[in-house]
């Protein structure tokens, strides 16, 4: 047994080399004595340093398999969440116990820590704005955006719990009735809604990337934005590495927090529920705590330690979250399809003939995928969106036509189904002009944006391979480097698949401020799916 | 849902070598264990052989299963007894109990129904608690100042009907006259847990519907006319958790921002005053609803170590100091008694306003009405 196990473990070591984004979702292995195996949002991926030391003083290790809320609460609920984890660990299990199948599979739950999603500008624009030394709520903070006095970065409410919070916040906030949301009051406060995300100048599907794209533009990569919503922890850390740290804006009207639940899945075993309970106690102890606090910016969880200083303010009133799962399933679609600024997507395919057989077809369903024809709950959310326009630019030899699409807000079916149809008649023969075919794109970007400037603009690249064109990678930074600022400054997403050039890729995302996205160890539909939290 | 081959084929292969090595590295660990085992033989005494008893419970009570003297008592008597904590309606509704050798939820009713579904053939009420609403000074000020706090006979206590009066109309806090300390724009509304699924919810019911209806709710006429004012209450909170720890925690960490009036047991309030831990601020103020009820916690045998277990609880001296010091009011008021005059607790000995739950199928169609409306 042995002798079989050290060549397959040089296969997964050769693997793992080869990718420079390891599979975050990866599944943690069976259950060992002392390890507890969470399902868990990525932020956590801060805390491992007190983990590290928690695992010294208990015994207990904690493996980590990170993955969205919504796409946790679709595993918890459908049971499959049981078969790898012991416990589950998001920002809030706010979203899983409304979903009731999820509800009554979590067992005890341990809040860690909190932080308040809220929104933090440059000193200078909070001067600006009049709102320095006094409290200001949502409603005024939306007429400012809608008149686009500032604009700002948030997170994909569907996959990252800091855009969600915000979205319910602010909607809970400006319906001004007092009570939780339903779809009613949802519809009533839409043109204000409306308003506030007209300023939402960056959309990312993590907290992470968000921040860093953030600090990168206020160093003058490209066009600034004045400000960010994310969770308070998270702009304080990055604070430390702004040259101008922003001034955090706690709405005196209410916020939505995060409180960090560890909860034991109620399948987990007697050995997994006692590690659940020893962590627990060592992580919600004083000393822990305070340490917490330090290392992560999160405040306390344990009435016995207060929070200091660095929370500007203390008591934060609390806005009442939706009551159901219809209720916040219907803010996000509605957020999507009526309420943010439209996204324009420009798919560059590569349909050349190395793309011939299971990948073409894995390329097929990764669209017909964004179609509708993905009923999982993250699924229902990353569709291609009402008001959205959609272009697919498939490539061989050369470009092929650009086939246009926009998905209009009331019936978008008729022309999700058109989308599936081109989708599935992609075929594969050719060779892979990639630059020159990622060139002919901005043609179509140009005129598009010409016709209709508002919208959040970005390219998917898929390629399987090296380019064959007659343009090169060179050809291609030069002419980039020539366009002007607003189609410099569109996101190129690519995606490594197959035999991609991964330096080549990587330059071609940092070039543009955008991010590579691997589908090497994973399906290409995962990977599109993931980039929808960007576009 | 659609596949890549490729993933999968990677993914699988993956998993095969994981498991490979999982059972490697078990037989590593079980000769560890067996070589721990054997050494560790070497002349020690052989330990006391514990019964080991496992109950699902309110989560109320899990400080004083998890307390280190009780767990002695129990040691004593032969038993180990570990607990999971959950909301007692769920524990009535919706968890599996074939593993448990007893329930332990919060109240009467929910008791009654588990005894009933699982044919147990008695139950044991060792300790009960009124429901409280936790607050603050400035809330106490604002509220009396509207007329919803008065002082009551030795203890201030939260007009109910008066509080209904205002939550019918949708008040929210920055709409109370001469309001400058707590100017929220959301409503007026106490903090409870979620009526689906916990057993403080179900109880706030029985007081808010018996206020709605002028007494004890018992016909189907008299549930549809207290239905609307009674839900309101629960569905303009949105979401609520689902247990009462949730909200009592956030109540003594986040403050008066996230939580300004929570709906507690006494017991949850007591105890963190005799432990002493500083958690509990000299701003914080217990107000009495008028009326309230008694959460009786009850304990349901589902097998016969969990009949031992309420035995114990019913009869043992030491145990019922003990759930004294926790906070309950025990079935000997003594025990209580003692622990209000050694802390010097500012809580009422008796309390005059209490009234009776509805009955349980009565309670559980309000709650089911309700449930619906989400």
């Amino acid at each position: 047994m042995i002798r079989r196990l050290v060549p397959a473990l040089a296969v997964v070591a050769l693997l793992a080399g080869c990718s420079d984004d390891p599979d975050p979702s990866r599944p943690v292995g069976d259950a060992a004595p002392g390890v507890l195996r969470v399902l868990a949002g990525s932020e956590l991926a801060d805390l491992q340093p007190v983990l590290d030391e928690a695992a010294r003083a208990t015994g207990v290790s904690v493996k980590f398999s990170f993955t969205g809320t919504i796409e946790g609460a679709e595993k918890v609920a459908s049971g499959s969440a049981e078969q790898g984890f012991d416990a589950v660990w998001f920002s809030s299990n706010r979203y899983l116990e409304l979903v009731p199948e999820a509800q009554k599979r979590l067992g005890t739950p341990a809040r860690v820590m909190s932080s308040p999603v809220v929104l933090g500008l440059p000193a200078a624009k909070v001067k600006e704005l009049g709102w320095d030394g006094r409290r200001v709520g949502w409603a005024e903070i939306a007429e400012a955006a809608g008149a686009r006095k500032f604009t700002y970065g948030m997170t994909d409410p569907s996959v990252s719990n800091s855009g969600f919070s915000a979205l319910v916040g602010v909607a809970a906030a400006l319906s001004g009735s007092g009570a939780a949301l339903d779809t009613a009051r949802i519809n009533a406060v839409a043109p204000q809604l409306k308003q506030f995300f007209s300023a939402q100048a960056l959309s990312a599907g993590s907290s992470g990337w968000l921040s860093e794209a953030y600090a990168k533009r206020s160093r003058g990569e490209g066009v600034a934005v004045d400000g960010l919503i994310n969770y308070e922890s998270v702009l304080l850390s990055l604070n430390a590495t702004l040259p101008e740290p922003l001034t955090l804006i706690y709405p005196n009207d209410g916020v939505v927090t995060a409180d960090y639940p560890l909860t034991l899945l109620t399948s987990a075993t007697s050995e997994a529920r006692e590690a659940h309970r020893k962590l627990s106690d060592h992580l919600r102890s004083p000393d822990v705590q305070r340490r917490i606090m330090d290392i992560t910016h999160r405040r306390p969880a344990v009435p016995q330690v207060q929070p200091d200083a660095k929370f500007a303010v203390k008591d934060l009133v609390e806005l009442p979250f939706p009551g159901s799962q219809s209720a916040v399933d219907g803010l996000i679609t509605t957020y999507f399809d009526q309420l943010r600024r439209p996204s324009r997507t420009l798919y560059v395919l590569d349909t050349s003939g190395s793309m011939q057989g299971d990948r073409i077809e894995g390329l097929r369903q990764a669209l017909v995928g964004l179609t509708g024809a993905d009923q999982s709950l993250a699924g229902k959310f990353n569709r291609f969106h009402g008001r959205e326009q959609v272009t697919l630019l498939p490539f061989n030899n050369s470009a092929l036509p650009p086939l246009k699409y926009e998905v209009p807000a009331d019936d978008p079916r008729p022309v999700l189904d058109q989308i599936r149809t081109t989708a599935t008649s992609l075929d594969a023969g050719g060779g892979t002009a990639i630059y020159s075919s990622l060139r002919g794109g901005y043609d179509v970007l140009r005129a598009q944006i010409d016709a209709d400037p508002d919208r959040f603009t970005s390219v998917v690249l898929m390629t399987d391979g090296e380019n064959t064109g007659s343009e090169d990678f060179d050809d291609f930074q030069r002419f980039h480097a020539g366009l002007p600022q607003h189609l410099k400054d569109i996101p190129i997403f690519p995606v490594l698949f197959g035999e991609s050039a991964t330096a080549e890729m990587d330059q071609v995302a940092k070039m543009s401020g955008g991010k590579v996205f691997d589908a090497r160890s994973r399906s290409l539909s995962d990977a599109f799916k993931e980039i929808r939290g960007y576009q | 849902m659609t596949k890549d081959p490729f993933s999968d084929k990677w993914s699988s292969k993956r998993w095969t070598v994981k498991r490979t090595l999982g059972i490697g590295l078990a037989v590593a660990l079980l000769v560890g264990v067996a070589a721990a085992i054997y050494f560790g033989q070497g002349g020690g005494e052989e330990p006391a052989r514990l019964q080991t008893v496992r109950g699902v419970i309110g989560s109320e009570k899990l400080a004083f299963f998890a307390d280190q003297r009780v767990q002695d008592v129990f040691a004593k008597h032969g038993l180990k007894v570990e607990v999971d904590p959950a909301g007692s309606r769920q524990i009535a509704t919706a968890t599996d109990l074939t593993s448990y050798d007893f329930a332990f939820p919060s109240s009467a009713p929910a008791a009654e129904k588990i005894q009933r579904d699982r044919k147990a053939a008695r139950t044991y009420a060792p300790f009960s608690s009124p429901m409280v609403i936790a607050t603050f000074d400035p809330i106490v000020d604002l509220l009396t100042k509207a007329g919803v706090v008065n002082s009551g006979p030795g203890y201030q206590t939260f007009d109910v009907q008066a509080y209904l009066d205002l939550a019918a109309k949708g008040t929210r806090w920055d709409q109370l006259p001469g309001n400058s300390s707590y100017a929220a724009r959301k409503n007026l509304l106490v903090t409870t847990t979620d009526p689906r699924d916990s057993n403080s919810a179900a109880m706030y019911l029985a007081i808010t519907s018996f206020v709605a209806n002028g007494g004890v709710v018992s016909s189907q006429e008299a549930e549809a006319k207290v239905l609307p004012a009674v839900s309101k209450l629960f569905l303009d909170q949105g979401y609520t958790q689902s247990s009462t720890e949730g909200p009592f925690e956030d109540y003594l960490s986040a403050g008066m921002g996230k939580t300004p009036l929570v709906l507690a047991y006494e017991a949850q309030f007591v105890d963190r005053v005799v432990r002493g831990d500083s958690t509990i601020r000299p701003d914080m103020k217990l107000l009495y609803p008028a009326p309230t009820v008694l959460s009786k916690h009850t304990l349901v045998p589902l097998r016969e170590p969990g009949d031992r277990v309420g035995q114990l609880l019913t009869s043992d001296a030491e145990l019922g100091r003990l759930a004294a010091t926790f906070g309950f009011r025990t079935a000997d008021p003594r025990h209580f008694t003692d622990v209000v005059k050694e802390k010097n607790l500012t809580v009422p000995q008796t309390i005059v306003d209490v009234v009776e739950p509805p009955a349980h199928e009565t309670l559980e169609r309000m709650l089911e009405a309700i449930a619906k409306q989400y």
